[in-house]
């Protein structure tokens, strides 16, 4: 599933390759509504996790992310 | 699921027609380039699926698209005006604040003074609202026949520079007529309200309230008159509202659906949920691409222009979700005898 999930963030943010300690800002992606939606429900098929917009609006890494996940366990 | 939607099932219906109108006006994505980067055009028409959607221009209103729908519907169907009882008016964007939009359209078709006529504002799951409303008016023995009309032209009140709405929303309106059967035909409904989303699909400056949303940081951008959506609240609720509202009608009310109507919100969302939800594609018709989120008009418009092969398919549903927010869902056995029409207006 993780595998799952790096393969989908790399693909919303449109590069080739991400990892659990990748920073937006190091990789200048653009984290916007649309990146979001698409993360939601990524997160959504991964980890049957429903992680509301506006928490996921305020993460700036991949670990972030992992982490509202780990937080609804 | 009884925690989240209260379920009816209604008798004695028959589903005589649906005609759908759409203005002629195609605007494409390429008129979009006035005022976004085509990066986001492209962007934003990907995840919405829309490539196209149909506008109406400054003189044509929601009453106007629905009344073309009726007109044409009743003169297919040869009912006179005057054999019809109730007419249900359903849009947010009314052709007024006050009177009721439905007595224009009374007025227009010329129906008979005994007669029930009302609006109601419900966007996105207007249309099973509507159609369970006119279902319990049918079972009231003075009343035979029911319109439905549902429509919106939402065009008239998105910001053109908001990229969340600008080229999402099409406009649209459509005409259903009901009436009672001696048939034990059951229409089973579903549905459900959550006042916690009223701010997350809204045109704060819309009514009477003052100041709604004036310290919220989301619209520090935007026009309080114009339609603000929080898209990633609105998919939030929808992956929490729709499969369990779904899953009562196949599984609790043990309806095999061959065809499954939704509201056409958003291509990536609609086919989100159909995998969630295990559907195979073929039975979840789209027509965002050609009309985009045309509100409450999506799923009458979606139903009168598919290709619905009635011999394969004995029940049909149509899911409705959205601004509220408000859901509602409907399943019916299929009638081979149904009109569907769709019109160019």
């Amino acid at each position: 599933m993780y595998d799952e999930f790096l393969e989908g963030m790399a693909e919303i943010l449109e590069i080739d390759t991400l990892n659990e300690e990748s920073k937006f800002d190091e990789l200048d992606v653009v984290w916007d509504s649309l990146a979001i939606v698409s993360t939601i429900a990524l997160l959504d098929q991964c980890f049957d996790a429903m992680i509301p917009g506006s928490q996921l609006a305020e993460v700036s890494s991949v670990n972030e992310i992992l982490s509202l996940v780990e937080s609804q366990n | 699921m009884s925690v989240l939607s209260i379920p009816s099932k209604v008798s004695n219906v028959k589903l005589a027609g649906i005609a759908a109108a759409v203005p002629k006006n195609i605007v494409s994505n390429d008129y979009f380039e006035a005022f976004f980067e085509s990066t986001d055009i492209e962007s934003v028409s990907k995840m919405s699926g829309v490539k196209t959607r149909r506008w109406v221009d400054e003189n044509t209103t929601t009453g106007d698209l629905c009344y073309q729908s009726a007109l044409k519907l009743l003169s297919e169907l040869g009912w006179e005006p005057s054999t019809i009882d109730g007419l249900i008016f359903i849009s947010q964007t009314p052709d007024f604040l006050l009177p009721p939009t439905a007595m224009r359209l009374h007025k227009k078709l010329e129906m008979k003074t005994a007669s029930i006529a009302f609006d109601v504002n419900l966007g996105c799951s207007g249309y099973p609202y509507g159609l369970w409303l006119a279902s319990l008016m049918l079972q009231s023995d003075d009343v035979n026949r029911v319109l439905v009309l549902a429509g919106d032209t939402i065009s008239k009140v998105v910001d053109p520079h908001d990229r969340a709405t600008a080229m999402l929303f099409g406009d649209a309106g459509s005409a259903t007529a009901l009436e009672y059967s001696d048939k034990q035909v059951s229409w089973s409904f579903v549905m459900g309200t959550d006042g916690n989303g009223v701010d997350n699909l809204v045109i704060p400056d819309s009514g009477f309230i003052k100041n709604f949303m004036a310290r919220d940081k989301r619209l520090n951008d935007k026009k309080s008159d114009r339609l603000f959506m929080d898209g990633t609240e609105i998919f939030n609720f929808t992956l929490k509202t729709v499969p369990p509202l779904v899953s009562h009608l196949v599984n609790e009310y043990g309806i095999d659906v061959g065809r499954f109507y939704f509201h056409q919100a958003n291509l990536f969302m609609i086919n989100h949920l159909r995998k969630k939800m295990k559907v195979p594609e073929s039975a979840v018709p789209t027509n965002i691409d050609l009309f985009g989120n045309t509100s409450v008009a999506s799923i009458p418009l979606l139903f009168a222009t598919d290709n619905l092969c009635k011999d394969e398919v004995d029940h049909i549903a149509m899911a409705g979700f959205g601004v509220g927010y408000s859901w509602s869902a409907l399943a019916m056995p299929v009638d081979n005898d149904t009109k569907r029409i769709f019109l160019e207006v």
